[in-house]
């Protein structure tokens, strides 16, 4: 079940590479929240109850509710519906996701460790590749927020990976994920159009040498 | 530590509240009175214990906690007059952050666990991106926003390999001292990824490559008593961060690697340093830039091991000092000038000679002339690298420091001796302010004079692998 769910949150950050709409965007972001959870549950059924109810209220309240609801709403305030057309290719990118899950995939297996739960290891370490391609590649500041977003489910991926043994480690993540995103959709909501147009990210050019 | 860390969060929280100036005043008072108190405690009796099972005060917590202490106090109190006639709600934000980052750094300088360590890090994260932030202007929108950004994914990428190093040594705990003894056993290239991970994160806090941008524009934008807290004591934990992650893999077969990882990260910091130094066009972005050379020239000391470490640690110490004296000064040159444009200011030596005189003395000990105490370690670095036989890094360092010579010389020479080219006359300085800056400066010189036994011993401490 649980290479199911993680086999789709896979699919998930494929689909992110192509996709050019912000309303996908956060959708796929809602999606790997529910996905989270879900995995968080089967993972994670040993630890205490009521660790396992804080860990799963948490990552279904704030990573599949809160945080989506404010994309939409930034879309919404915005009026910003896709991606710049400049940007790269929709094929570039998805061969730069595929490139990035071949390179997380032989990484993962040329260590070959039992020590680490190498699948989550390996799709931990894709989420952040992604992350990274999708806040190098995309212009728009919703992008760059949605792949530090992606960055983030996979470091909690991970923290469930090793969670059972220490789960004050994953309320540390889900604890990261609340405050950061939080903070940095409410900057983005409320400062940032006022003050610069949150249209794209060459009106953030101003501090440079 | 947990009594600390309550009544200085209790003192800073409070000045979010308060009315006016003099309470401002008084609030800084009382927490630095606390801070004094928990330093003089420290060095009294809690020094070599552990509290509340994740805070330990170590040789290297004590060393840089009385540093961050003294200019911290420095940047609190020289606000107070930079930002007098300020808008009082932005300057009571602005003071209770000020406050709240030096408690963070201070928590993390004495974090015994990488998670607590980690934790603190993200909080001073936070509170820096509030004093960058301090002047509302869309520039210093752009500075907090990049700075919130970038760290916070630095962040988590930092933690997404103290996950990886926990799962490798399969530890119970994250304290310091469990992972350094299961660490002979992980896999090493586990230990490697995890490592690259670390740095590659935390690089944004010690202002190392790759992500020392944002410090640099974090500095640009906030006022300049912000940025000399910024500059050293936020630094200093970013690289205390570094250095105990560097001191638990000395024990593991990957050690000789994660040296030579240190040695092209801090060839390459030295690299940009230096280049930029001379691009750059503006007084505090300049002093950012050479931030990154010397926390450069101390990754450097890291990476070429034996008594290059001692030197390391000494060169951050003393760049705090040298560092923060010249930020301060830099106030004064903008209360003069309203700004720090490189090709427009000039004849400061005429204006505020006091002010010159620090800026021109410092510039003097930042690229380390005898008997500057930056002189005694880069010299230490040298000699370790020749007795490495390792004759790029000689080469690339040498070729470097003297691109950051000429750059300095040329640009604070500027400042004090060209025709002023602003249109605009200049204020009055604050003469006051400039002989205060001198204080850290003075100490830095006598460091290069002369080392006190216990200093040296201290260094000796944290410097054991």
């Amino acid at each position: 079940m649980i290479a199911a769910l993680i086999l789709l949150y896979v699919v998930t950050l494929v689909y992110l590479s192509i996709t050019e709409r912000f309303r996908n965007f956060a959708s796929i972001i809602s999606l790997q929240g529910w996905l989270l959870f879900a995995v968080a549950l089967l993972r994670l059924h040993a630890i205490h109850p009521a660790e396992l109810i804080f860990i799963s209220v948490e990552t279904l309240l704030f990573k599949a509710i809160l945080v989506p609801a404010i994309l939409f709403a930034v879309i919404r305030r915005t009026k910003i519906n896709r991606v710049r057309t400049s940007g790269s290719s929709q094929f570039g990118s998805l061969l730069l996701s595929l490139t990035a899950l071949a390179v997380s995939v032989s990484l993962t297996y040329c260590i070959a460790d039992s020590a680490v739960d190498q699948v989550f290891f390996a799709v931990a370490l894709y989420a952040l590749l992604s992350g990274l391609t999708l806040i190098v590649l995309r212009s728009r500041l919703f992008s760059h927020m949605v792949g530090f977003l992606v960055i983030e489910n996979g470091v909690f991926l991970f923290s469930t990976a090793i969670g059972v043994e220490m789960p004050l480690l994953i309320n540390i993540a889900i604890l990261l994920d609340i405050l950061m995103s939080v903070l940095m959709l409410g900057i983005f909501f409320t400062r940032i159009d006022h003050k610069i147009h949150a249209d794209d990210a060459d009106s953030l050019t101003n501090v440079k040498d | 530590m947990i009594v600390y860390l309550t009544l200085s969060i209790l003192i800073a929280a409070s000045a979010f509240l308060l009315r006016s100036e003099r309470q401002l005043f008084a609030a800084g008072a009382a927490f630095y009175a606390v801070q004094a108190a928990f330093a003089v405690r420290i060095l009294c009796g809690l020094y070599g214990t552990t509290s509340a099972g994740v805070f330990a005060f170590d040789a290297a917590g004590t060393l840089f906690y009385l540093l961050l202490t003294v200019v911290s106090a420095f940047a609190y109190f020289h606000s107070e007059a930079y930002l007098k006639g300020s808008d009082i709600r932005q300057t009571r934000t602005y003071s209770a952050l000020l406050m709240l980052l030096t408690t963070a750094v201070a928590g993390a300088y004495f974090s015994n666990n990488l998670a607590v360590t980690w934790i603190l890090l993200e909080a001073t994260t936070l509170c820096s991106a509030g004093i960058v932030y301090h002047r509302r202007t869309a520039q210093a929108l752009e500075a907090a926003w990049k700075y919130l950004f970038v760290c916070s994914t630095g962040i988590a990428v930092a933690y997404l390999g103290i996950l990886l190093l926990c799962a490798a040594t399969k530890c119970d705990s994250l304290s310091y001292e469990a992972v350094a003894a299961a660490i002979p056993a992980a896999n090493p290239l586990y230990l490697k990824t995890a490592f690259l991970l670390i740095l590659c994160g935390y690089s944004c806090k010690v202002e190392l490559f790759p992500l020392y941008t944002v410090g640099v524009d974090a500095n640009f934008a906030a006022p300049s008593p912000g940025s000399a807290l910024i500059s050293t004591g936020l630094v200093n934990a970013g690289f205390l961060a570094v250095f105990r992650v560097y001191k638990l893999l000395a024990a593991s077969e990957v050690f000789p690697w994660v040296r030579n990882v240190l040695l092209l990260t801090g060839v390459l910091s030295l690299v940009i340093g230096a280049l930029f130094l001379r691009r750059t066009n503006n007084y505090k972005r300049f002093l950012s830039y050479s931030t990154v050379e010397n926390m450069g020239i101390a990754a450097i000391g890291l990476g070429i091991g034996g008594i290059g470490v001692w030197a390391a640690i000494f060169h951050v110490a003393c760049h705090t000092l040298v560092k923060s004296s010249l930020f301060l000064q830099m106030a004064v040159v903008r209360q003069v000038y309203d700004g720090y444009r490189i090709n427009r200011l000039g004849d400061y030596i005429r204006i505020n000679r006091v002010g010159a005189v620090g800026l021109l003395t410092g510039m003097v000990v930042l690229v380390a002339f005898p008997p500057s105490p930056l002189f005694f370690s880069e010299l230490l670095i040298l000699k370790q690298v020749v007795a490495e036989s390792n004759w790029w890094v000689m080469a690339a360092m040498i070729l470097l420091v003297c691109i950051v010579i000429y750059s300095f010389c040329s640009r604070m020479i500027r400042l004090c001796y060209q025709p002023n080219q602003d249109q605009l006359h200049p204020s009055k300085a604050d003469r006051a302010l400039s002989w205060s800056a001198l204080v850290p400066l003075g100490a830095a010189i006598a460091l290069g004079l002369w080392r006190p036994e216990i200093l040296t011993e201290l260094i000796s401490q944290i410097a054991t692998l």
